[in-house]
């Protein structure tokens, strides 16, 4: 294969600089809405590994996130840790309680493994709702500070905003680079057909363990930076629930699909808030859009734009069958099955 | 593959980009005062959420017919906060992105705490509905409540269990929310206090379903009372509960236990329930039956009160301005704090009411019984510090 800069990283690095300009004309609830999306995206990155590429169902994103979140809420307010040393300890948690869990998942896998992890989210609200004397119960963590860097407060909008593009393109860049590395194959080999991955040298144990263990990394270092976006947490936003729409995030944007997250993220996360402006019919809106684009494309968004591409390639293959048809006369057949293989 | 992928990102840097302009639209400063009430139209909060928004619409209609406030009609905008405290942010965020004059709502304790620091920031008054204690012990001096802090409604609470009641135990049902958790913390140590004995102590879930199994450690515990702190959909699901149950011993509970949305999901179960109400269409107060006519005139049902909470904000943000002579938040906020504003200067208020120096309101209130479906009014308590 021709060695030549991957369009992924390309993307990557233009986004970025678009993204820290153009948002700066917004007043500080679009900047919100964005850093909200920026946020969601990363837990949504780090469930896409999990799901999209090992191919383990979790209900625990939101759980992690919960985690991430309380972690620093507890070390930032309680502790008087900075922000970057409290990302750095939420992650780690995260990432270690990833293993743990991700034990079960040796065992058991697709609708049982969800059912595991969905009892995992179940005992994290429960602590997170019950421990008082750690986590303020229900009345939950207020006054969560926002950082300040190298001598220069991040706490207005914009710059916290910018804060967090940094952080997701860190992030972003290092789950490219994971995915191309012979890891992120062995993910996917695991998630296609797991004997013929253990057939092939691959430490079946070992990836599992650590899909979970990234990807929940990824969701305590999404909460992480939750909790300082929304100055005040409690539980609720923490419940199943939130696990689910992460999961519709990831599965709304395109599984398996490394721009997935950001396009799931912006489904779930900015388009009810878009949609704001339709008054009492917005959550129907939004779910009325959520059935039609599970219904025609069970692939995501990116899932139709990969179908609509594979379609055109298939009509070109198709016109260019019709224009050969003449010259191969009576093997018409033939060449219509080797045409069609060679879309595939 | 290279040229999905690419397609993939003008996709998403096209939407991303419409949305923000979609999200950074203009600001408008027209000649209609700016009001936005953010309140719970969806999720565990829509009951309340609904009333409130039906009283804010029905006092809005009302003024503007008058000629509005100082001479300027108000323009009120809804948005839903989902009773979530990160729907809540962004949407008290926008409110003050688009300019409120004053921001109205939430109800839920925990959406007004993640939200409060927003208008206090932009400094942009905010009347509320919540009822827990905990946000106007933190200095915040754009914070209003339109309602008694349940701290201050509980030794009234006890007293009555204690004195009229005559109840040496009492078996104490609560949700645990923050504001479920809120009021067992604050009737525990009142009851204890008065040496009554906590029987049991119950905790239920928000959005449970069935409330059977609570229903009968109640009755194990077989207190000389129930003292019920739910929200509106529990209360009623626990009083069928504990009738089915068989459960006899007087059920005590505060406003929102004797709700009328309560009674009417509750129907014959909610007969013979008492306690302590800040606010009911049925209190012998002719502002209060007029407002109920009104309201029911206009939706089609009884208010609760978080409807005379919505519909008693709007009023305040009339009487204050004018007071004030002039649109000025901080003056607004100022003047206030530490304000009474009487039936007798401003109809619309519906019964004398006094702001402290932290937000909170004190005004008289009342006890109450439902018999035959309707709460009927036993004594109205004074005020604290009249």
């Amino acid at each position: 294969m021709i060695r030549r800069f991957d369009p992924t990283l390309l993307i990557l690095l233009v986004a970025f600089p678009i993204l820290w300009v153009l948002p700066s004309g917004l007043k500080s609830y679009g900047l919100y809405v964005v850093s909200l999306w920026l946020v969601m995206s990363i837990a949504a990155m780090g469930l896409n590994l999990t799901l999209g590429y090992a191919g383990l169902t979790s209900l625990a994103q939101g759980a992690f996130l919960g985690i991430g979140a309380y972690a620093t809420a507890i070390l930032t307010t309680k502790a008087g840790w900075p922000l970057p040393a409290a990302f750095l300890a939420s992650s780690g948690l995260s990432f270690a309680v990833g293993v743990l869990l991700g034990f079960p998942a040796l065992r058991v896998r697709h609708h049982y493994l969800a059912f595991v992890t969905l009892a995992f989210t179940v005992v994290v609200f429960l602590i997170a709702r019950n421990e008082q004397w750690l986590t303020g119960g229900v009345f939950g963590i207020a006054n969560i500070p926002r950082p300040v860097l190298f001598g220069s407060d991040l706490g207005a909008a914009l710059p916290f905003y910018r804060l967090l593009l940094c952080v997701t393109l860190v992030l972003a860049l290092a789950m490219w680079w994971l995915l191309k590395s012979p890891w992120g194959r062995a993910f996917l080999a695991l998630r296609e057909n797991p004997l013929r991955a253990a057939s092939l040298g691959v430490d079946i144990r070992a990836y599992t363990l650590l899909a979970f263990a990234i990807g929940s990394a990824y969701g305590g270092a999404a909460g992480s930076l939750y909790a300082p976006l929304v100055e005040f947490i409690d539980p609720a936003p923490f419940a199943l629930s939130a696990s689910f729409v992460l999961l519709l995030t990831v599965v709304a944007g395109g599984a398996g699909s490394f721009f997935g997250p950001f396009v799931g993220a912006f489904f779930s996360y900015m388009l009810p808030e878009l949609l704001r402006a339709t008054g009492g019919w917005y959550l129907i809106i939004y779910a009325a859009v959520v059935l039609v684009i599970v219904m025609i494309s069970p692939t995501g968004l990116l899932g139709l734009i990969e179908r609509w591409r594979d379609h055109r390639s298939q009509a070109k293959a198709a016109a260019a069958r019709a224009a050969a048809a003449p010259t191969l006369g009576t093997a018409a057949g033939g060449t219509d099955s080797l045409g069609k293989g060679a879309t595939q | 593959m290279i040229t999905g992928t690419f397609t993939a990102a003008i996709a998403l840097t096209a939407s991303v980009a419409a949305s923000l302009l979609a999200l950074g639209g203009p600001a408008q400063a027209a000649d209609p005062v700016k009001l936005i009430d953010v309140i719970e139209l969806s999720g565990p909060g829509a009951p309340a959420g609904t009333n409130w928004k039906n009283g804010v619409d029905l006092a809005v209609k009302e003024i503007n017919a008058k000629g509005g406030i100082l001479g300027r009609p108000i323009a009120v905008t809804h948005y839903d906060s989902q009773t979530n405290p990160g729907a809540t942010r962004a949407a008290v965020q926008r409110a003050v992105d688009e300019d409120a004059y004053v921001v109205l709502g939430p109800i839920f304790s925990g959406p007004i705490s993640a939200s409060m620091q927003i208008t206090q920031r932009a400094a942009v008054p905010q009347i509320v509905g919540g009822e827990a204690s905990a946000f106007t012990k933190q200095g915040n001096p754009y914070i209003f409540r339109t309602s008694l802090n349940q701290a201050d409604a509980m030794p009234k609470l006890a007293n009555y269990l204690r004195d009229e009641v005559k109840a040496k135990s009492v078996a104490v049902v609560w949700i645990n929310n923050d504001f479920g958790k809120g009021g067992r913390d604050a009737i525990i140590p009142e009851l204890q206090k008065r040496g009554i004995q906590v029987a049991a102590d119950i905790a239920t879930e928000s959005g449970q379903a069935d409330f059977a199994a609570d229903a009968i450690k109640v009755k194990n515990a077989n207190a000389d009372a129930v003292f019920v702190y739910l929200n509106e959909e529990e209360s009623a699901r626990f009083l069928r509960a504990a009738r089915q149950q068989g459960i006899a011993k007087p059920i005590i509970g505060e406003t929102t236990l004797l709700g009328a949305k309560v009674i009417e999901l509750a129907g014959e179960a909610a007969n013979g329930v008492k306690g302590h109400v800040g606010l009911l269409v049925d209190a012998p107060k002719p502002g209060f039956a007029a407002f109920g006519k009104k309201y029911q005139d206009a939706y089609g049902f009884t208010s609760d009160h978080n409807g005379i909470k919505g519909y008693t904000a709007v009023y305040t943000v009339k009487t204050i301005t004018e007071r004030v002579g002039k649109f000025d938040r901080e003056a607004f906020a100022k003047t206030l704090h530490g304000a009474r504003i009487d039936v007798a200067q401003e109809p619309g208020i519906l019964i004398d009411t006094k702001w402290l120096e932290n937000g909170d309101v004190d005004r008289e209130s009342f006890l109450v019984e439902v018999t035959d479906g309707k709460p009927v009014v036993k004594a109205t308590l004074p005020m604290i510090n009249p």
